[in-house]
C-alpha cells in the first residue's frame, strides 16, 4: 500500500515537472557529472544501509513489498510506452495535446519515467546491498541477477549522458571529418572516413505479373514470384511457362536491346520465352528492373498483364573504406551491416547510401559511435547470464506424483 | 525438404504426440509414453533442419517460421517437464498447443523464400529467436497451469504442488527470456549501434519480463496468494503474445519498428 502511495506520488511530482520545467535533458548529465552525481548517490546507499536499524522506512525500502511496487509501477510506465506512439527525441514532429504535455509521446525523457526508474533503481540497490554485504552461498543466484541488473542499469544511466552517435557522411576519393550529431551539430572528429568503394551482392533476380492499370502484382493479396536458380529460369507463373533462354547479370539498353555491359549504371536483363498453358499464345522478350541510368523494361503478356523483374533483394551491403587517425595513421577495412569496425573507442556503423544510384552509389552514410561506459553495461550482462543459467539449473525440483 | 511436406509431418508427429499424450495420461508405461512423444519431436525437428538446408538460411525470419519453432518447442517443454516432474496431463496439454499452431501455420503459411536481409545476418540470429522461442513455449506450459488451476478448485495441498510447478515454469521461462533478451541487446549493439533503444518490440519484451519478475516477487512475498499470482501469469502471457506477434497489429507500433521482417 505504502509503495503504490510512493510511486502514484512520484507519478504526479514528475509530471508537475514535465509541465513546468518540460522534458529531461540529458546533456547536462556528462563526465563529470553523471560520476560525482553518482558518487553522492551511491554514498548516500551505503549510509541509508548501514543506518538501516534506526530507520524504518530504510527496512522498508529494501523490502519485498517496495520491489513489488517498484517493478509493478515501472511495469506500468513501460506499457504506457507500448501503447502511446512515442517520437523520437531528435524528431521535427512534435505531437500536442495532454497526453504529449504530460511527457507521454517521448516517456524515456519525462520526469514521471524518470522519477519512478530511480526509484526502482534505489530499491534494487539498497535490496542488493542487504543481501550482498552479509554474503551466503545459498544467495549466489539472487545476487548474480540483482547485482548484474544493477550494473547493468548504471551503465546505462552513465551512459547516457556521455554516449555519443554522430552521423558521417562519406564520400569516394575524399576523406571526411566532420560528422553531425542526433540535434544536427557538426563537429570536427579525430578520425576520417574515405568511401573506396560501396557493394550490394544481391539474392538472385526473379520474375512476377503485374496488372498493368493498378500495378498490382497478381494474384491480388498473394503474389507469386518466380526465382532464377543458378542463373537459369524455368517454371511455371500464374498460366504461364516461363523459360529465360539469356540472362546478362549486368547489362545495359543500347538501340532497342540488351547488351552486356560492366560500368556503373549497369542493370541485370534477361530474355524470357512465355507460354501460356491454356490458351497456347506466346510472347517472348526482356525484362529488366533498370538502374538509375537505364529504363525499366517489362514483357506484355494479355489481358492488361505484364510480366516485370522487381528489384533484387539485397543479400550484402558492404563498404571499403579508409580511415584516417589524426595520428596519421590510415586503416583499410571493409564495413558490413552487423560488422562495425573499431577504432579508437569508436565503433562505425554502415547505415545507409545513395539510393537512387543504388550499388553504383558514390557516397555512404556511417553512424559512429561511443560509449565509454559500455564495458561497465557488458560486464552487468555477463553478470545476468550466470544469474539466468544458475536459475534454470537450480530451479528447485520435485518429483511427486499428482 | 520444403514446406510442401509440412501437412505430412504435421500428421505424423502430432499422432505420435497424441499418442504419447494418451499414455502418459493412462499411466500405461513411462517410457513408452516418453519415447513415442520423443519421436515424432524427432521426425519435426529433422523437418525443421531440412527446410533450413532448402531454404539456405535459418527458418527463423517470418512469424511463420517462429510458429514452426514453437510448435517444436512445446512438445519437447512438456516433455521434459514429464520427465522431471512427472505430471501426467502436462503432455496433452503441450500436444493440444502444439498442433494449434502447427494448424495456423497451416492454413495461414507465410511465403517462405530464400532471401535473408543483411540486417539478419549475424551469428546472434539463430541463439537470439531460438532462446526467445523456448522461452514463450515454457512460459506457454505455465500460462496452461495458471488456466488449470483458476478453473478448477483444488485442495490445499494439491494447489500448493500445483503452485511449485508454476514456480518451477516460471523460473525457468524467465531464464531463457533473459537469455534471449541479453543476446538480443549485445546483437544490437553489433547491428544498430545500441544495446538498447526502445523500439516497441524492445518494450513490449521489457514489459513481458517485467510481468514475470511481478511474479516471482509476488510469490516470495505472499506465497499463499495463489490467484493473485495466477493472474499475473495470464497478464504475462498476454503481453509476451503483444510482444510475439501484437505490435503487428497494434496502432501505436505500426511503422516504428525496426523488428519487422515480414515480407
Amino acid at each position: 500500500m505504502e509503495g503504490a502511495v510512493i510511486c502514484f506520488g512520484l507519478f504526479i511530482t514528475g509530471t508537475i515537472l514535465q509541465l513546468t520545467v518540460g522534458s529531461v535533458n540529458t546533456i547536462l548529465f556528462q563526465f563529470p557529472v553523471n560520476l560525482i552525481f553518482a558518487g553522492i548517490y551511491w554514498v548516500c546507499m551505503l549510509i541509508m544501509h548501514l543506518n538501516k536499524k534506526r530507520s524504518a522506512i530504510i527496512r522498508w525500502l529494501s523490502g519485498m513489498e517496495a520491489s513489488l511496487t517498484a517493478i509493478g509501477a515501472f511495469l506500468l510506465m513501460v506499457l504506457i510506452m507500448g501503447l502511446n506512439r512515442q517520437t523520437p527525441v531528435q524528431s521535427d514532429i512534435h505531437p500536442d495535446g495532454i497526453v504529449a504535455d504530460i511527457g507521454f509521446s517521448q516517456l524515456t525523457s519525462s520526469w514521471s519515467f524518470l522519477l519512478i526508474f530511480l526509484y526502482m533503481v534505489t530499491i534494487l540497490l539498497l535490496t542488493t546491498l542487504r543481501k550482498g554485504l552479509k554474503f551466503k552461498i545459498a544467495n549466489i543466484g539472487f545476487l548474480l541477477n540483482h547485482i548484474g541488473l544493477s550494473v547493468v542499469l548504471w551503465g546505462a544511466i552513465l551512459g547516457s549522458g556521455d554516449m555519443q552517435r554522430l552521423h558521417m557522411v562519406a564520400q569516394t576519393g575524399n576523406p571526411e571529418w566532420r560528422a553531425s550529431d542526433t540535434m544536427g551539430k557538426i563537429s570536427e572528429l579525430p578520425l576520417a572516413i574515405q568511401l573506396e568503394q560501396f557493394t550490394i551482392d544481391e539474392y538472385p533476380p526473379k520474375v512476377m505479373v503485374i496488372d498493368n492499370f493498378t500495378g498490382v502484382s497478381l494474384p491480388n493479396g498473394k503474389p507469386e514470384v518466380l526465382s532464377m536458380e543458378n542463373d537459369s529460369l524455368n517454371g511455371k507463373l500464374l498460366d504461364w511457362q516461363l523459360t529465360g533462354s539469356k540472362y546478362l547479370p549486368r547489362a545495359a539498353w543500347i538501340q532497342g536491346r540488351y547488351i552486356s555491359y560492366q560500368n556503373e549504371g549497369a542493370t541485370a536483363a534477361l530474355y524470357v520465352k512465355a507460354k501460356n498453358l491454356k490458351s497456347g499464345a506466346k510472347k517472348e522478350g526482356w525484362v529488366s528492373y533498370g538502374s538509375f541510368m537505364f529504363p525499366h523494361q517489362a514483357l506484355e503478356l494479355d489481358n492488361g498483364k505484364s510480366l516485370v523483374m522487381p528489384p533484387c533483394e539485397p543479400k550484402r551491403f558492404a563498404s571499403t573504406v579508409t580511415v584516417f587517425t589524426k595520428e596519421g595513421k590510415s586503416i583499410p577495412a571493409t564495413i558490413e551491416v552487423n560488422k562495425p569496425l573499431k577504432v579508437n573507442g569508436w565503433k562505425i556503423y554502415l547505415l545507409g547510401y545513395d539510393e537512387s544510384r543504388g550499388r553504383w552509389s558514390k557516397t555512404c552514410t556511417f553512424e559512429l559511435v561511443k560509449d565509454p561506459w559500455l564495458p561497465v553495461v557488458y560486464t552487468g550482462i555477463v553478470l545476468m547470464l550466470a544469474g539466468a543459467f544458475h536459475l534454470f539449473l537450480f530451479t528447485k525440483t520435485r518429483r511427486k506424483k499428482i | 525438404m520444403t514446406w510442401d511436406y509440412f501437412g505430412w509431418i504435421v500428421l505424423a508427429s502430432s499422432l505420435c504426440w497424441t499418442a504419447g499424450a494418451l499414455i502418459a495420461w493412462k499411466e500405461t508405461s513411462r517410457p513408452l509414453a516418453v519415447g513415442i512423444t520423443a519421436s515424432g519431436i524427432l521426425l519435426f525437428f529433422l523437418f525443421i533442419i531440412g527446410l533450413w538446408i532448402s531454404l539456405e538460411r535459418p527458418p527463423l525470419r517470418t512469424l511463420g517460421e517462429t510458429r514452426l519453432w514453437y510448435s517444436f518447442f512445446l512438445p519437447l517443454v512438456g516433455l521434459i517437464t514429464y520427465i522431471r516432474w512427472n505430471y501426467r496431463w502436462i503432455l496433452s496439454f503441450s500436444t493440444l498447443m502444439a498442433i494449434v499452431f502447427c494448424v495456423i501455420n497451416l492454413l495461414k503459411p507465410e511465403i517462405h523464400n530464400k532471401t535473408l536481409m543483411p540486417a539478419l545476418q549475424s551469428p546472434w540470429f539463430a541463439p537470439h529467436v531460438i532462446v526467445y522461442m523456448f522461452a514463450y513455449a515454457v512460459l506457454g506450459a505455465a500460462f496452461l497451469v495458471a488456466l488449470y488451476l483458476l478453473w478448477k478448485q483444488k485442495s490445499k495441498s494439491t494447489a500448493i504442488k500445483y503452485m511449485e510447478l508454476s514456480d518451477n515454469l516460471v523460473y525457468v521461462g524467465i531464464a531463457f527470456l533473459t537469455i534471449g533478451m541479453l543476446f538480443g541487446a549485445i546483437w544490437a549493439k553489433e547491428a544498430w549501434g545500441h544495446y538498447w533503444s526502445w523500439d516497441p518490440k524492445e518494450t513490449w519484451a521489457a514489459a513481458t519480463w517485467l510481468g514475470y519478475l511481478l511474479y516471482i516477487h509476488l510469490r516470495k512475498h505472499q506465497p499463499e496468494s495463489h490467484t493473485a499470482a495466477l493472474g499475473i501469469v495470464i497478464f504475462a502471457f498476454v503481453l509476451l503474445q503483444i510482444c510475439w506477434f501484437g505490435i503487428n497489429y497494434l496502432p501505436a507500433a505500426q511503422g516504428s519498428s525496426i523488428h519487422v521482417y515480414n515480407m
